[in-house]
């Protein structure tokens, strides 16, 4: 889809869409959102409906954050601990290394 | 115009698919060039128990090194410390394959791997990779059992015992026996990795890659558990390890009716013992002569001896033969037997259980004694102290009557390393051991690849054929047979026969000789041929039947060989040809008998003659096999400290090469190079399509016209 043929209040639908389908545990949602209307919302000259699009653009990218920041700090605490965790290390494991502990 | 279009498109998808299959053809050929594989190695597999992993992994891409061959103190300075190229890979001669150097290896970060050479040159005075204390903790002797007997306390049973076997490698360790790989190797360590004068030797440097990383990890319990996680949610389930498990022979002189479980009315019976397996440092490489097979051959000797008296006079009691499989990693057969027998699941129970006569190591009889051990804690029970008693007496007579010196132990003394063991876990049976040491063992190669048939003396004069080789009755077969011929006796009398029968019961050497043969020396043989199944004889080296001795480790049951251990099977078809009754019955109606509740019935091929294979046909016999498989895993106990937990790990491949190595700077060097042409190809690529315009401006202008 090219954003540049849809009008400014499609735009706004489909950001707040995004925006909302975020909610429902889908970060990348989010990241969609971010990289596909950070230029509608804060490079463009303005228009009636880019005040929504910006805020909508800003909570998705600082949900997004979270996201990451929660994420990484569990990968990064799980992969360090799973092997001394041991029977619960291998109950959170989907998928399990061969020959390492 | 558009046809021709065509068929030249055609003409170049072919020369493509041409030119991609030449490519793939060289590209193995270039393998071929820079590698030279090693078929014939022996790896160290990980082996895992309710606490411990044990044995050796490589990396999952395999761990390579700079070859150095290990000759003297010397060169394992430079291996561990002087050496600019490490991490090397250590090849060495047997005389080095002790735990200081293993120790000392396992401990630095310069060693990537170490093949070892089997052979008999250089060999030590002695070699145990066990421990000093086999089935330590698995045996009957604990803190509620005879405390001051526990550990090995009072007798260090194997002293020798170096406990390599029971270390933990994080490098692979392979065993070399080819003597023509062994002769690559050397050749292009001496051709490239040599250090002239004391200095380094300059690259490319002959290096060795060794794969054989394990899956299972840890210990029994995670292994376990991350398969049955891995089998219940993953889409791609994989096991990570197995239990060791095989079968268990037995056999009786009176058949039992093996459909029916738990207590027999009215039976009473001697248990007659010995262990079916052995191991060693490296997997399914586990010769075991005096550790296993000297207690084999001797019981199917006497098994054999005790045949036509027990049909013709047969004794109130049932004699009941067993051979315990999995007896080297804590007792797996017997313990599964004594618990089937405890929760009535096998044919006769504990309380069907008189007495046991178990026979131990008694290949090296040094001064032709023999020694009877038993157990000092049940003795203070008035009635076993009356049996056992009654029972070396008997034993005493009869090995007088064969001029044998057999002598009791004082009662201070542990009974040693045997299935024995486990039934007084549960009941205090009257047993007795039977065996070639006073003390500890006089096996100097206990577990180990050089317990082989030099070990126990087996050897024959030159330019005997192997026919010839096979009946030719050695020293040691003739031993064996008197020790035979005393179990067989004592057994008899045990079971309550008759005096006057006792002279008529004698193993034959011959047999013993045979049996030394085909377990020993070469299992391919005429005999063995003719005692086993048609369908095994066949298919010849492929089968069971392969050139060389049996291997004696457990192994982890059907996965990988067959439906049975070899030498279960061999041991189940000698002993149904030994005892059993040949019938008329035709191949299928013995493959389907009417009733198997008393006899098991095999169809074997029959001995062969010089222009013929042999007459095939049925022989019936009360020989069984029973599941030898740690009661453990049946009760996914996987932690459990009563019953053996012993399991092999999985893994993908196991396989060895050597090749030449560039030193880093040139190999950093070629990758350079590649990396700048790719780049420079891709800048030119970038010029050439931005002024396509200009370039090509007149070429594109002549194909069109053509249209």
């Amino acid at each position: 889809m090219n954003l540049e043929r849809i009008p400014n209040e499609e735009k706004l639908q489909l950001c707040r869409r995004y925006y909302l389908g975020g909610f429902a545990f889908l970060p990348f949602l989010w990241l969609v959102n971010v990289m596909w209307f950070f230029k509608e919302a804060f490079l463009k000259p303005a228009y009636t409906e880019q005040p929504q699009l910006k805020s909508y653009v800003k909570k998705s990218a600082m949900g997004l954050l979270l996201w990451v920041a929660v994420l990484t700090t569990w990968i990064t605490i799980f992969q360090h601990f799973r092997a001394r965790w041991g029977e619960v290390g291998d109950y959170l494991s989907f998928t399990i290394p061969l020959g390492t502990a | 115009m558009r046809k021709m279009e065509d068929l030249i498109s055609i003409n170049y998808v072919k020369l493509l698919i041409i030119a991609l299959f030449y490519t793939c053809v060289s590209c193995s050929s270039v393998e071929k060039k820079i590698y030279v594989e090693l078929n014939d190695t022996v790896p160290c597999v990980r082996l895992l128990n309710a606490t411990h992993q044990i044995g050796c992994q490589s990396s999952m891409s395999g761990d390579t090194g700079v070859l150095h061959v290990l000759e003297s103190e010397e060169d394992l300075d430079w291996i561990l410390n002087t050496g600019p190229h490490p991490p090397y890979m250590i090849v060495m001669e047997t005389a080095f394959f002790n735990r200081s150097v293993m120790l000392r290896m396992k401990n630095s970060s310069r060693v990537s791997g170490v093949a070892v050479i089997v052979s008999k040159t250089g060999l030590a005075e002695n070699f145990s990779p066990h421990t000093t204390c086999p089935n330590q903790n698995t045996g009957v002797y604990s803190a509620s059992y005879g405390p001051e007997l526990a550990n090995c306390n009072v007798t260090a049973w194997n002293p020798l015992g170096n406990g390599l076997s029971y270390e933990d490698f994080s490098f692979p360790v392979f065993a070399l026996k080819d003597e023509n790989q062994t002769q690559v190797i050397r050749k292009c360590y001496e051709e490239h990795n040599l250090r002239v004068n004391g200095s380094a030797p300059q690259y490319p440097l002959c290096a060795m890659q060794l794969f054989s990383h394990m899956h299972a990890v840890t210990d029994t319990v995670t292994c376990m558990r991350r398969t049955d996680l891995q089998n219940r949610f993953s889409i791609n389930p994989e096991v990570m390890c197995d239990p060791l498990s095989d079968f268990n022979v037995w056999s009786s002189t009176r058949p039992l009716n093996n459909s029916a479980k738990g207590h027999k009315a009215n039976e009473s019976v001697v248990i007659a013992a010995t262990r079916l397996d052995g191991r060693s440092f490296f997997w399914e490489e586990a010769p075991a002569a005096e550790g296993t097979v000297s207690g084999i051959v001797t019981l199917l000797a006497a098994v054999h001896a005790l045949q036509p008296v027990t049909q013709q006079a047969p004794p109130p009691r049932n004699i009941f033969f067993t051979f315990f499989q999995g007896e080297a990693f804590d007792y797996i057969g017997s313990s599964k037997m004594v618990y089937d027998m405890e929760r009535n699941e096998f044919v006769i129970d504990l309380d069907n259980v008189h007495s046991m006569l178990e026979i131990g190591q008694v290949g090296l009889r040094s001064g032709r004694n023999l020694w009877m051990h038993s157990d000092p804690v049940s003795l203070t029970n008035s009635s076993v102290m009356d049996e056992v008693t009654k029972m070396t007496d008997n034993m005493q007579s009869i090995a007088d009557g064969l001029h044998i010196s057999l002598a009791k132990l004082n009662v201070t003394q542990p009974l040693p390393p045997s299935s024995l063991q486990r039934f007084l876990r549960v009941r205090p049976i009257p047993g007795l051991v039977l065996a070639d040491h006073q003390t500890s063992f006089i096996n100097r190669y206990y577990e180990s690849v050089y317990d082989d048939a030099e070990n126990l003396n087996v050897s024959y004069p030159p330019n005997l054929s192997p026919d010839e080789q096979l009946v030719f009755e050695t020293e040691e077969a003739k031993s064996l047979a008197e020790v035979a011929t005393l179990v067989a006796r004592s057994l008899y009398k045990q079971a309550g026969g008759e005096e006057r029968n006792l002279n008529n019961i004698t193993a034959d050497p011959r047999i013993v000789a045979q049996l030394l043969y085909g377990f020993l020396i070469q299992k391919n043989n005429s005999w063995f041929r003719s005692l086993l199944p048609p369908e095994v004889t066949k298919k010849g080296a492929n089968s069971i039947l392969s050139s060389g001795p049996p291997q004696f480790y457990i192994g982890v049951g059907p996965r990988n060989i067959g439906p049975v251990h070899s030498v279960t099977r061999f041991v189940q078809y000698i002993m149904a040809n030994l005892t059993g009754a040949a019938t008329n019955l035709t191949e299928t109606q013995c493959q389907n008998p009417e009733s198997k509740d008393l006899f098991s019935y095999f169809w074997v091929s029959g001995p062969s003659s010089v222009n013929s294979s042999g007459e095939p046909f049925c022989v019936r016999a009360p020989v069984r096999l029973a599941k030898a498989v740690s009661p453990a895993f049946e009760r996914m106990e996987y932690g459990s400290r009563d019953y053996s937990t012993w399991t092999e790990s999985r893994w993908k491949s196991i396989r060895a090469r050597v090749f030449l190595v560039a030193s880093r700077e040139l190999e950093m060097l070629t990758l350079g190079v590649g990396v700048a042409v790719l780049l420079l190809s891709l800048m030119v690529t970038y010029f050439i399509s931005s002024k396509a315009d200009l370039l090509f401006s007149s070429a594109r202008e002549t194909p069109t016209t053509t249209y």
